[in-house]
């Protein structure tokens, strides 16, 4: 796979040439891409394919549920259970460990939230997601309900106990991928329209302070702030032109994976999470890095 | 008879799109703020009727009182109901996305007839879906388990704006062509057979060229009650401007004026007496004449 050296330092997190795998093709609309460390499985979702899938190396790929809802981003929670991001069923979903299907989150101050887009547990309990309006708009994508209530775009929170939804982050253009650093002290959240990613200061609370803009994404090539993950180091993963950028805790671009096709998401896998898994519209790659990404859960 | 038209809302942003009586107001779409806005004739009043509409153009009431709307941006037709949710409807001709609906009427057997151009405004979100290697009048119908399908109607068209069917639904009207598209600016009538196919056109009328470009011919058609056309189209950059036409069934040009504003958009009877004529413009205005002296064709 080509890379683009930017700046020192990217030779520690990846190497020059480093293997390009294509482990799951046909798809209409690859994300969510998520290791289950206990099964050695990767979950990943086809938004318009309407569809979770998972694969096991060595083994396939079979349908975990279809429809979902038109399901995007997923995480696992401290107990292990798969946490949607319902783009389309415009709710917070989880897989019990019975296989049960539970609803976790769907309202705002009683408006149905915009359409959920990506997700992460930070190590609380509390599960964060980023909560854009493109479910209700784009091609191929249908809720049942597209209609629009909420005022804003912004970064809701599920408290531990899960009884409240809290508003975390008001004020985003069209928030989409969201990181916690692997101190779980900074909360990175990327604006798809404005093309940056800010870094917002978590309190103790789980609320955050006032953003900053951490990095502007820059490359003429196809591509988007879409799906963000932070390595142990705390480099930073975003996906934008041309493919995926490694971004220095300090906010420079340190280099770029220029993964073929439209970049949507990522997520570290394997035993010793070096594998990245990067989804695009109509694929899933794996690649290998040097530092190991933060483990889900 | 003179018309006298006077600006009732606007100027928003953008150019302006669909326009539908809902009995006491008129509503019409801004299509570049998202909004589907409103106007009290009794008190000047203008409204929100619906935030977030994410760039509707055509409006039409069906008989049970839902409001169907094209979503040009989303490349679909959606309802807004009463609940205040809005549903979508089919999005696929014969597995294939559409491309962005513009205008719409719907018969009496709550059937929705819609044109489907091309557009220079790309879908909201990332490109997936080529658009369609066709432009036609397509059609949405509930298919024997009540679920929405979708038939193609027109096979001859490259660039369909305004559609309207007339008071016996035995005819099919099309405003065809736009400038800058190989083909020509005219309106045609189609026969509907009994089958919901459509037969041959004629053209009722037809728009020119000179040095200065092609004239923009119509983008919005709406009827009396006596079955006549009215028509909305040209534009300030070639031709005789904004202009409003009385059409006969056979074409025969009852009535011509001109239209205040930029290049006419949609236009729509309303008020009381169902005597007043609003059209919307490319100038983000919609403009009102009242006793027209005609009044508009109510399907039910």
């Amino acid at each position: 796979m080509d890379t683009d050296l930017i700046a020192p330092g990217f030779e520690r997190v990846v190497d020059r040439d480093p293997p390009l795998d294509s482990i799951a093709q046909g798809l209409t609309f690859g994300e969510g891409p998520v290791w289950d460390k206990r099964s050695g499985q990767l979950y990943w979702v086809d938004i318009i394919g309407n569809t979770i899938w998972k694969w096991k190396p060595g083994v396939g790929r079979e349908v975990v549920l279809r429809p979902s809802g038109h399901a995007n981003g997923m995480t696992f929670d401290k107990e292990g259970r798969l946490t949607v991001a319902g783009w389309c069923s415009r709710t917070i979903y989880r897989f019990e460990h019975d296989g049960t299907i539970t609803t976790i989150a769907s309202k705002y101050q009683d408006k149905k939230f915009n359409s959920p887009n990506d997700i992460v547990v930070r190590s609380d309990g509390s599960t964060y997601w980023t909560d854009s309006a493109g479910g209700l708009v784009i091609p191929g994508m249908v809720a049942q309900d597209v209609q629009r209530y909420l005022d804003m775009m912004g970064v809701f929170r599920l408290t531990p106990d899960g009884k409240e939804v809290q508003l975390v982050i008001a004020d985003c253009t069209y928030p989409n991928g969201l990181a916690f650093s692997p101190d779980e002290k900074i909360l990175y959240v990327n604006d798809t329209r404005l093309a940056l990613i800010r870094a917002f200061d978590v309190n103790p609370d789980g609320s955050v302070g006032p953003g900053r803009i951490f990095h502007k994404l820059t490359g003429t090539e196809d591509g988007v702030a879409d799906g963000m993950k932070c390595d142990v180091e705390g480099n930073v993963y975003c996906t934008g032109p041309g493919g995926v950028h490694v971004i220095a805790p300090d906010g420079r671009l340190l280099g770029r994976l220029k993964i073929p096709g439209h970049c949507t998401n990522m997520g570290f896998g394997d035993d010793d999470w070096k594998s990245l898994y990067v989804t695009t519209f109509k694929q899933v790659y794996r690649t290998r890095v040097k530092v190991p990404g933060v483990a889900v859960w | 008879m003179n018309l006298n038209f006077e600006q009732v809302a606007g100027p928003y942003q953008g150019a302006m799109g669909g326009l539908a009586w809902d009995g006491a107001r008129m509503l019409f779409a801004t299509v570049d703020e998202g909004f589907i806005r409103s106007f009290d004739p009794a008190t000047r009043a203008t409204g929100e009727y619906r935030k977030f509409a994410n760039r509707i153009n055509g409006l039409a009431f069906a008989p049970d009182g839902r409001l169907f709307a094209c979503q040009d941006g989303g490349r679909r037709v959606i309802q807004f109901l009463a609940d205040g949710t809005a549903a979508v409807t089919a999005t696929r001709l014969d597995g294939a996305v559409h491309n962005h609906p513009s205008d719409l009427v719907i018969d009496r057997a709550g059937r929705v007839w819609f044109s489907d151009p091309f557009s220079k405004v790309l879908a909201f979100g990332p490109q997936i879906f080529p658009a369609l290697d066709h432009a036609s009048v397509l059609r949405l119908e509930l298919d024997e388990r009540h679920a929405w399908k979708i038939r193609r109607v027109t096979y001859d068209t490259v660039a369909p704006r305004a559609v309207q069917l007339s008071p016996d639904e035995k005819t099919l009207y099309v405003a065809e062509g736009e400038v800058g598209r190989k083909g020509p600016r005219e309106l045609r009538a189609y026969a509907v057979r009994d089958d919901g196919s459509v037969g041959p056109y004629t053209v009722l009328h037809a728009f020119g060229a000179d040095h200065r470009g092609e004239h923009r011919g119509i983008e919005g058609l709406c009827l009396d009650s006596d079955g006549n056309l009215i028509a909305c189209g040209g534009s300030l950059e070639a031709g005789p401007g904004p202009m409003l036409y009385v059409l006969a069934p056979d074409g025969a040009v009852l009535e011509a004026h001109r239209l205040p504003g930029g290049a006419p958009m949609r236009c729509a009877f309303g008020d009381a007496q169902f005597d007043s004529l609003y059209v919307t413009s490319g100038d983000g205005c919609v403009y009102r004449a009242q006793s027209t002296g005609r009044r508009g064709f109510k399907r039910w």
